[in-house]
Order: C-alpha cells, then sequence, then structure tokens
C-alpha cells in the first residue's frame, strides 16, 4: 500500500487501439468482455426505462405503437442476458480465473480472442432490427408459433436477426467454456490441485461445463426456428404437424441452466469477496463446491418448471427437482453467512455490493420457491410476480455481484482504486431504487397483472404501484451517473493501489497491479485455497478449525 | 506490446512454460479441447434427434405413406455409409503412421481420408436429388423437415471436416508432423471419428428404425 | 464454532435491541398498513382457488419465516462484527463445522420434502378432471379476443357460441355457480393463455393441442364477474384479450342460456333497421390497419361504411362503433380477409365517436368518426 506510482505493466495497458484489436492477452480480452457487457448494460437499461416510461400510468403514452413496445421488451431481455450478464461474468472469468490458478493465459488464447469479438457483432446483428423494419418482438423466449413467420406473429427481418445473434452468441460461449475447462484443467500451477482453487474458480468450472452442455441444443432450437421460417420446414408449427411444446422443452433444457449459468460466477465473485473483507475463509469450502456442482447437476432437470402451465410436460418430477435445487441454494446461503459471522468486516463498496447480493439473492431464492409448488405456479406463472422473482435473481443477485467484484478487481485491472464515496453513493441508490422498481411487481402479479403488457385499465388497481416501480427504475439509472463518473475520475486519478489493496486471499493479488502481460513473475507456494494470506500471515495462522 | 511480451501469450513458448502445466502430465491442450468440442456437438445433435423423436411420435404412420418405401437403407445410401466408414479407418491409419513417424503413409492415408470424405459428400448430394425427385423435400411434411435437417447437419459437419482434414493435410505435406508432435492430428481425428459415429446413428434412426 | 463464545459487551446489547426493535416495528407496520395484503392473491372464487390459496398460505408462512430468519441473521452478523479500530490480530479462521452444515442441509430439504408433497396434493385435486362434468365450454383463443362454445353433453357438439368475451360489451363468460365446469382449451394460431387472476389458476391454450380443466364457482358469488385476459405473449393485441367469467345462480344461467339457444337457432338478423342511408363511407383494412383513421358523417342520419378486409383470409375484421365510455354502439359480423361488405348504421347524435376492429382493439385499428 506504500506505492505511489503506477506499476511500470499499467504502460502496456496504454497502448495503441490495434493492440487492443489484436491482442490474445486474456487480461486485455476479459477488460474488453467487461467494457462491451457495459456498454449493452445501458442500452438494455435505456430499453427498461421505455418499458417502465410507458407502464408509468394506464393508457398509452410513450410507446403508443404496441409493436414497438413489444419490440423494447423483447431487445430489453435478449440484451440485458446474452450481451449483458452471460459476457460480463465470463469477461470476469476470463480476466481473473488465469490469474487465480497462477496460468500465464487462457489454454487457446486465439480462440478466446474470437469468442470476444463475436459478441459486439452479435449485438449490432440483434439490435440491427430497429433500422431494418423492427426488430424481433415475441419476447426473449420467441415460443413459436409466435415467432413463426406468418401475419399477426413475427414477419419481418428482426426474428431472423434475433437467431443469428444468439447462434453467434452461443458459439462464443461454447468455444469460451472449452477454453475455460481446459484452462482450469490444464494450466493450475503446481500446487494449485482441485480442491485449493478459488471458488470464483469452481463456479465458472460449473458454468462452463452448463454452457458446453445446454448451448449447443438451444442452438439446435434456433436452427429449426430458422428453417421453419425461412426454408418451410414444420417443425414448431401444429398447423403443419408440427409440435409448439417442442420447441419450448429444447429451449428450456438451454435456458434454465443459462440461469445458473448467469448466477453462479457472481456467486462465485461473492465467495471471494466476504472472505477477504471479514478477513476468515469461505465457510465450508467443500461443501460449497458440491452445492455448486449439485446446482449444476440439478439444473439439467429442472427446465420444465418454466411450463408448468402448458398441461404437457410431468409435474411431478420437475416440481421435486426444482424444490431440491433450494437445498444446495440454502448451503451456500448459510456458508456465506457463517463466513461473516465472527469476522472483522470493513465496509468496503465491494463488501456492500456482496451484501446487497445476499440480502436480495435471498428473496429470488426464496421467492422462487413459490413457483416450485405447481399449484401457486398456476396462480403466478406469466404475471409480474414472475418479473420481480427473475430480477431479484439476476439484478438483486448477478448484477449486484457485477458490481461487487468490479470495486474489488478494478484496483487489479487498472491500478488505481475507484472512489469509496461515489460507490456508497451508487450502492445506496442502486439498492434503493432496486427495490423501489421490483418490489412492488410481486404485488402487481399477486393482483393478476400479466408481464408484457404495454396497457393496463385505470381501474385495476395497478397506477400506485406501477408508478412506484417507474420512479424505481430512474433512480437506478440516477445511479449509473456516480458509478461512470467514479469510472472516469479513478482512471484518471483515483489512488495508487498496489499488488493486494484488500488483503486478498488468492493469487491474483501476488502479482503486480496490473499485471504484467505474462502474468506472475514469481508465484507463492499453494498449501491451500489461500495462498496469499498463507504467503502474508504463514500457513495456518489464527488457527485452524 | 513488445515482441518478447507477445511470445508470452503463448503457453508452449513462455520462459514459465513449467507453471502452466499439470505436473502429471496427461492429455495435451488441444486434444482435450477437442473432446469438448465433440461433447457439445453430442448435445447439438442430442437436440435436433430429440426433435426428430418428438415428430415421430407425434406424426403415425412414420414415414407417411408417401414416403413409405422411399428411405431404403440397400440403396446408394448404403455405399455412401461403407466409404465414411472406410474413411474412419483410413483416418486412424493415418494416424497410426504419423506415430510411428511414417510420414509418407500419414500423407498417403490421410489423402484417402479426404478424397473418400468429399466423396460421400457428392453421393449425399446425389441422393437428395434422387429423394426430391421422389417427393421428398424440406418442406414435405414433418417427416422432410426431420430428415433433411439431422442430414443436412451431419453433411455440414463432414464438410467442416473435409476441411479441418485437408488442412491437417497441407500441414502434413509442409513437414510440420512428426511423431512427437502430432496434436493436431489427433484432434482431427477424433472429430473425423465422431462424424462418422453420428452419420452411423443417423442411419440407424433414419433408415433402419 | 467450538470455541467458548466471547463475553458480550454492552455495545453489542444494545445493537440487538436496536435490531430487535427496528425489525418489529417493520413487521407491525407492515401489518397495520396494509402491506402484508398486497402478498397475498385475492380471495379465490372457486373450489380449486381455494386450494390453491391454503396452499399458498402455507408456502407464504413458511418463506416469511425462513426470510425474516435469515435475513435478521445478515443484518445482525454485518452489525455485530465489524472490524474495531486497532483490531490488527486476525480472527479465529473457522474453516466449516460439521454439525452446522449438516443441519442447514437437512433442515431445507425436510422443508422442501414437505412442501413438495403438500403442493402434490393440491395438485391432484385441482388438476382432476371429472369424466362427465356438468357443463362443457369450449373456450377458443385467437388473436386477439376470447369465444366461448358451449358444447353438449357429449362435449364435442355445440350448442350456440358466445363470441364477445367481455360484460362491458354484453357478454361474457357465464357459468352457474356450484356446477362443476370444464373447459376445453384450443387456439387455431399462437400460444394463449385463460387466466383469471380470481381463480388464482390459468392454463395455456396451445395449438394442436386442447388443455381442460375443471372449476366451480362457490355458490356465495352468484352476479359476480370476474375478470381475466391473455396471460401468455401472443402478438401485438396481446392486452386486448380481455374477458369476463359471470357466475349466475343456476335458474339465471339457464334462462341465459335457453334464450342464447334461441338466438342461435333463429336467422341471424341483419344489423338493426338503419332506415335509409344518407351517405356511404369507404374503409379498407390491410396490414392490420384501417387505411383511414377519421371518418365524418352527418348527425341523425343514418349512413353506410363500404368495407374491404385486403388482408389474408386467416384475418377477420370488421367495423364497429363504440361511444366514448367504451360502450358499444353498433356491434357488426367480421368478415374474412379477401372479402369486401357494406355495413349499415344507425343515426347517432352529434358527438365524436370511435370505430374499431372488435378482433384488433388497437391503435391501429382504431379511427374516430366525427358526427356533427
Amino acid at each position: 500500500m506504500a506505492t505511489t506510482t503506477l506499476h511500470p505493466a499499467a504502460a502496456t495497458y496504454k497502448s495503441g487501439l490495434y493492440e487492443w484489436l489484436t491482442t490474445t492477452d486474456h487480461k486485455k480480452i476479459g477488460i474488453m468482455y467487461v467494457v462491451n457487457s457495459f456498454i449493452f448494460f445501458f442500452i438494455g437499461g435505456l430499453l427498461a426505462l421505455g418499458v417502465r416510461a410507458e407502464l408509468a400510468q394506464p393508457g398509452l403514452q410513450f410507446l403508443t405503437d404496441e409493436h414497438l413496445y413489444n419490440q423494447v421488451f423483447t431487445m430489453h431481455a435478449t440484451v440485458m442476458i446474452f450481451l449483458f450478464i452471460i459476457p460480463m461474468l465470463a469477461g470476469f472469468g476470463n480476466y481473473i480465473v488465469p490469474l487465480q490458478i497462477g496460468a500465464p493465459d487462457m489454454a487457446f488464447p486465439r480462440i478466446n480472442a474470437m469468442s470476444l469479438w463475436m459478441l459486439p457483432l452479435a449485438g449490432v446483428i440483434l439490435l440491427s432490427g430497429f433500422l431494418l423494419g423492427g426488430t424481433a418482438a415475441a419476447g426473449w423466449t420467441s415460443y413459436p408459433p409466435l415467432s413463426e413467420d406468418r401475419i399477426l406473429a413475427s414477419t419481418g427481418p428482426g426474428q431472423d436477426l434475433w437467431i443469428t445473434a444468439l447462434i453467434l452468441i452461443g458459439t462464443s460461449s461454447i468455444l469460451g467454456s472449452i477454453n475455460f475447462l481446459v484452462t482450469i484443467f490444464k494450466m493450475r500451477a503446481p500446487g494449485m490441485t482441485l480442491f485449493r482453487m478459488p471458488i470464483m474458480v469452481w463456479t465458472v468450472l460449473v458454468t462452463s461445463v452448463l454452457v458446453m452442455m445446454a448451448t449447443p441444443v438451444i442452438t439446435s432450437a434456433l436452427i429449426m426456428l430458422f428453417i421453419d421460417r425461412n426454408l418451410g420446414g414444420h417443425f414448431f408449427d401444429p398447423s403443419t404437424g408440427g409440435n409448439a411444446v417442442l420447441y419450448q422443452n429444447v429451449f428450456w433444457f438451454y435456458s434454465h441452466p443459462a440461469v445458473y449459468v448467469m448466477v453462479l460466477p457472481a456467486m462465485g465473485m461473492i465467495s471471494e469477496i466476504l472472505p477477504t473483507f471479514s478477513r476468515k475463509p469461505l465457510f465450508g469450502y467443500k461443501a460449497f463446491v458440491f452445492a455448486t456442482a449439485g446446482i449444476g447437476a440439478l439444473g439439467f432437470s429442472v427446465w420444465a418448471h418454466h411450463m408448468f402451465t402448458t398441461g404437457a410436460v410431468f409435474l411431478p418430477f420437475f416440481s421435486l427437482m426444482t424444490f431440491l435445487i433450494a437445498v444446495p441454494t440454502g448451503v451456500k446461503m448459510f456458508n456465506w453467512i457463517f463466513t461473516l459471522v465472527r469476522g472483522q468486516l470493513t465496509f468496503s463498496t465491494p463488501l456492500l455490493f456482496a451484501l446487497g447480493f445476499l440480502s436480495m439473492f435471498l428473496i429470488g431464492g426464496i421467492n422462487g420457491a413459490f413457483s416450485a409448488s405447481v399449484p401457486v405456479d398456476y396462480a403466478l406463472h406469466d404475471t409480474y410476480w414472475v418479473v420481480a422473482h427473475l430480477h431479484y435473481v439476476l439484478f438483486g443477485g448477478s448484477a449486484f455481484g457485477v458490481f461487487a467484484g468490479l470495486y474489488y478487481w478494478f484496483p487489479k485491472m487498472t491500478g488505481r482504486m475507484l472512489d469509496e464515496t461515489l460507490g456508497k453513493i451508487q450502492f445506496v441508490l442502486m439498492f434503493i431504487g432496486f427495490n423501489l422498481t421490483f418490489f412492488p411487481m410481486h404485488v402487481l402479479g399477486l393482483q393478476g397483472m400479466p408481464r408484457r403488457i404495454a396497457d393496463y385499465a385505470s381501474g385495476a388497481g395497478w397506477n400506485d404501484l406501477n408508478l412506484a416501480a417507474t420512479v424505481g427504475g430512474f433512480l437506478i439509472a440516477a445511479s449509473m451517473l456516480p458509478f461512470l463518473w467514479n469510472v472516469f475520475v479513478s482512471l484518471r486519478s483515483g489512488k495508487i493501489a498496489g499488488d493486494d489493496p484488500w488483503e486478498g486471499n488468492t493469487l491474483e493479488w501476488a502479482t503486480s497491479s496490473p499485471p504484467p502481460p505474462y502474468n506472475f513473475d514469481r508465484l507463492p507456494e499453494i498449501r491451500s485455497e489461500r495462498p496469499v494470506f498463507d504467503q502474508r500471515h504463514g500457513h495456518g495462522a489464527g488457527g485452524h478449525k | 506490446m513488445t515482441a518478447d511480451s507477445h511470445a508470452l501469450t503463448t503457453a508452449e513458448h513462455s520462459p514459465i512454460a513449467g507453471l502452466a502445466h499439470d505436473a502429471r502430465g496427461g492429455i495435451s491442450n488441444p486434444i482435450l479441447g477437442m473432446l469438448l468440442f465433440i461433447t457439445s456437438e453430442v448435445m447439438f445433435f442430442a437436440g435436433l434427434f430429440g426433435a426428430y423423436f418428438s415428430a415421430r411420435a407425434q406424426n403415425t404412420p412414420w414415414p407417411p405413406e408417401e414416403f413409405a418405401h422411399t428411405l431404403n437403407p440397400l440403396s446408394l445410401i448404403l455405399v455412401a455409409t461403407v466409404i465414411l466408414v472406410l474413411s474412419s479407418v483410413t483416418c486412424q491409419m493415418a494416424v497410426n503412421a504419423i506415430r510411428r513417424d511414417d510420414r509418407a503413409g500419414f500423407l498417403r492415408n490421410m489423402s484417402v481420408t479426404v478424397i473418400l470424405g468429399i466423396a460421400f459428400l457428392l453421393m449425399q448430394a446425389y441422393d437428395y436429388l434422387l429423394l426430391a425427385d421422389e417427393g421428398l423435400t424440406l418442406n414435405a411434411g414433418s417427416f422432410g423437415t426431420t430428415y433433411y435437417t439431422l442430414t443436412g447437419f451431419h453433411g455440414a459437419h463432414v464438410f467442416g471436416g473435409v476441411l479441418m482434414l485437408s488442412v491437417i493435410l497441407y500441414r502434413g505435406m509442409a513437414g510440420q508432423f512428426s511423431s512427437r508432435h502430432h496434436d493436431a492430428v489427433e484432434a482431427a481425428s477424433l472429430y473425423w471419428h465422431f462424424v462418422d459415429v453420428v452419420w452411423i446413428v443417423l442411419f440407424s434412426v433414419l433408415y433402419l428404425l | 464454532m467450538s470455541s467458548s463464545p466471547r463475553p458480550r459487551s454492552a455495545s453489542d446489547l444494545i445493537l440487538i435491541a436496536i435490531l430487535v426493535v427496528t425489525m418489529g416495528a417493520l413487521i407491525i407496520g407492515a401489518l397495520a398498513t396494509g402491506f402484508m395484503d398486497g402478498m397475498f392473491p385475492p380471495e379465490a372464487v372457486t373450489r380449486q382457488g381455494r386450494e390453491i390459496r391454503s396452499l399458498y398460505d402455507i408456502v407464504f408462512w413458511i418463506a416469511a419465516v425462513i426470510f425474516v430468519f435469515v435475513e435478521v441473521l445478515i443484518v445482525y452478523s454485518v452489525l455485530r462484527y465489524r472490524r474495531k479500530p486497532g483490531q490488527d490480530e486476525l480472527p479465529v479462521q473457522t474453516h466449516g463445522h460439521n454439525v452446522l452444515e449438516v443441519i442447514w442441509t437437512v433442515v431445507p430439504t425436510v422443508i422442501v420434502a414437505y412442501l413438495f408433497v403438500i403442493s402434490l396434493q393440491t395438485l391432484n385435486s385441482i388438476d382432476a378432471v371429472a369424466k362427465s362434468p356438468d357443463i362443457h365450454i369450449r373456450a377458443v383463443a385467437q388473436q386477439f379476443r376470447w369465444q366461448f362454445d358451449y358444447l353438449a353433453e357429449d362435449g364435442v357438439t355445440t350448442l350456440f357460441t358466445e363470441d364477445v368475451a367481455t360484460s362491458d360489451q354484453g357478454g361474457g363468460m357465464h357459468v352457474p355457480v356450484g356446477a362443476n365446469v370444464q373447459l376445453q382449451l384450443t387456439s387455431p394460431d399462437v400460444i394463449h393463455a385463460f387466466y383469471v387472476p380470481k381463480f388464482l389458476f390459468k392454463r395455456d391454450v396451445v395449438p394442436g393441442i386442447t388443455n381442460r380443466f375443471d372449476f366451480t364457482i362457490d355458490p356465495a358469488e352468484a352476479g359476480q364477474t370476474f375478470r381475466g385476459q391473455c396471460a401468455e405473449l401472443c402478438g401485438t393485441g396481446h392486452r386486448v384479450m380481455l374477458l369476463d367469467v359471470v357466475a349466475m345462480t343456476p335458474a339465471d344461467y339457464e334462462a341465459w342460456k335457453a334464450a342464447k339457444i334461441e338466438q342461435a337457432g333463429a336467422t341471424p338478423a341483419p344489423s338493426a333497421s338503419a332506415g335509409p342511408v344518407a351517405v356511404t363511407l369507404e374503409e379498407t383494412a390491410a396490414g392490420i390497419k384501417f387505411t383511414t383513421k377519421s371518418l365524418e358523417v352527418t348527425a341523425d342520419q343514418a349512413f353506410a361504411i363500404d368495407f374491404k378486409n385486403e388482408d389474408p383470409a386467416s384475418v377477420p375484421h370488421d367495423v364497429d362503433i363504440r361511444a366514448a365510455d367504451g360502450s358499444v354502439l353498433a356491434d357488426q359480423p367480421t368478415i374474412d380477409g379477401g372479402t369486401a361488405t357494406t355495413y349499415t348504421y344507425a343515426a347517432l347524435p352529434a358527438g365524436t365517436y370511435t370505430f374499431i376492429c372488435s378482433v384488433h382493439p388497437f391503435p391501429d385499428m382504431t379511427g374516430t368518426l366525427t358526427v356533427k
């Protein structure tokens, strides 16, 4: 912490545009993943504000063209899921995983660069629909027959652009996951056994298995939809011998595991941050690893809980599996809390966001159990309750985790600290805005407000809660201003971080900030899952329990 | 970035390459990567097969009456099947040759493999023409859609495999492989065997089952 | 965790007291302001709905207890274990605790197993479909309206059709209270979902599949109307796919049904005698849009509209007239795509009205009729 100048390695990050565009360095690629994902986060956020502006009060005021409204919420979800959360977490994985296992880079650096550059391309293809007569408008799930090419459904190029973009993103994810798996299996430093890997690495490992096994399945569904739309195929259109529910089965076979893809790495980040700021190891490391693997395995057997109301799935099995997934999730929750218990907590911004994750993900997890109960799901499915639930998981969970991770690793990435005061302002605004937006949606859903409607009757009793949600949405948007200002200012004149500003546990804190292109000049001895802690305090310091 | 740091971005040339490898050695990165890629490809075809069996369960009789005798296993397609299986054999012979450092044998067998692969593709294309004459097209109901989607995507994979093997052949002719250094050959041959196995499953399901 | 607990300092006790008081105040506040009411679905009006509600209540209270317990644990840990100035010595490095970990694996497993079992019991009861229900109705959901075919006892033959889905337009799905009604759901186009919030129930309407479910409305609800709407995104007009369920006493229902059957048997009368037509307007629908968005006629004179539907055959349209308050003044039969007709309308007093396609009642198929 005594350092007053940036590490000389920082110079390589000031290199020219061409260098960034052609780099195969996992750290630069990771940073570009993060930047790219933030760009799409803001695009997706603006689209969300469009939806909230329209729903603020009854009547059509803002997106008066309802077809455009459908495009806007479809793009909001597609962008947030496929171009923000998934790539954002892949980006952190890209940056962190090789550092945490003591490797000089990913196993396939050039494939890594290719995975990255497919994403902005896919984003441009996806959103170009706005200029080409309309984007996809059938929801991010794009259920046929609504997504088929026919009148009153999805004519025009938007749906095909959506399919193309998703196949590209899927391919990027698959290549990325293989890269992660080979890196983790083959490139760990000497002494870094599987059960000494940081939890972040474990979560990326399980996530990668999910991506590798599940993404090709949605690719097949997308291709079938494309064939239906463009080549006269008959997969999903019942009027020509197809099966509409088939698409849902194939789609959710991917998209439910995708939920864990979207949250497991965030859990991994939280599991790095909580021990650091409580000065204790993660409580129940092995249980946590098995819980992560358990979530991954169960994740493949719960997809049809999105289809309880179709009347076409075997309800008891999927209900049971969905309930069971609460068990490993609960194990993790208690592991996190008992990491705090008897610790010495320092309330830096990363910890605040991590605690935000804990308390919000708790709600998202518990209200998920409601939908596991089939009869209760009959009441809640496709209402705003579900919108609330998924945002508590993906925003309250994943997005809070992303900000926790960003505040935590920004010093490593740039060599400079983010400003704590601005960070805390952002946290408070975002936390309040988030709850103001999404908590009322539980009530709206219980009262019967369906998803994906542009308007509602003013007599339905939904006015106040919708207005509250809209105000909350704009508050979330406002919370991004201190964040952007923080990044801008800190990049120029933030406090110099030094190698290890937080007294971290894992190997990334053993090298300079930012690390040199080859990552490590020398590695500490790896005798536990906390090699840098061992180096600082001595192996076994503080007593072993 | 400077020249020396550039060299560090790939593990193989790094001065700290010792860090980069599992102390236990074991399977090489390209081969593990290919095995994982094949796993994901298996899931891709599983999705397509799922759709096929769903369509088959829903539409009776299967095949529909007008196509009851269209898909005859004892036709050109059997020849194509034999060719693809043979190509897998020659591919393995090429791998065995390079393991023995027999470069001539490697090039000879790999050339035959590529030619057999191309022959399979041509026969499949010709078979498509014959089937289309009989009215079996992509939009001929679920039967036609699933048939062409499954065989078409298999064909695309064969095409990809032919490209991959052609690159291997080209690199082999440039003398890039030896008994100690031929991970790419092993990886490409794994992919080719996978494509072959998919075809055997496809052929069994579409023509025999 | 085996080390003896450190003695609690006064500040810790104050902290716990503050926490307890705050939580208590929050809970009491929540109860007092009616916040808790918002956390429950509406009172159910069907037998099946009440069973779902009972199940919801159990799930909710278990969830609420878990939520409060864990959230309090988080808040307590956060406040209690702050790093104090000068605290340089490491805390005890606890790596885990087998007994605790077994407890928090086993207890949730037991809870979810219990929830699964009671859910399954409720499910078996509410998903039961009678072989011979009292009433068969087939709900046909199509972009973007509901139609209810009342079927004979065989569950196949249509007795009559109610094609107006909402009660403010004089329609709605009329059912007697206390009767076991079986609804068959079919769709000719895309996926819809039949959803009535007060039933606490929805079921998808999937083309190619006929879903069925039974419901019995509580006798006390006779005379009530329950609003519902499509719950599965079905296109641009998704939100206008409203429906009403009108609960009637059995006697009222029989009378309504008899009238409907008689009406269906009668030759359909041309729309209300309109008198001599003073003026004929033109309107065309193409691409689910009216080409002319404003029309003008003279007050107190009957008029006609030559209407051409240029959309594909599967897309019907009509031109209805509604007053400013939404009440229907003229309800015309729809015509299929590719056909044309002349609608005649009775005279209207001066004012501003809306003409609208009842199949696609959204802005592209809504226009202003000025009468002066």
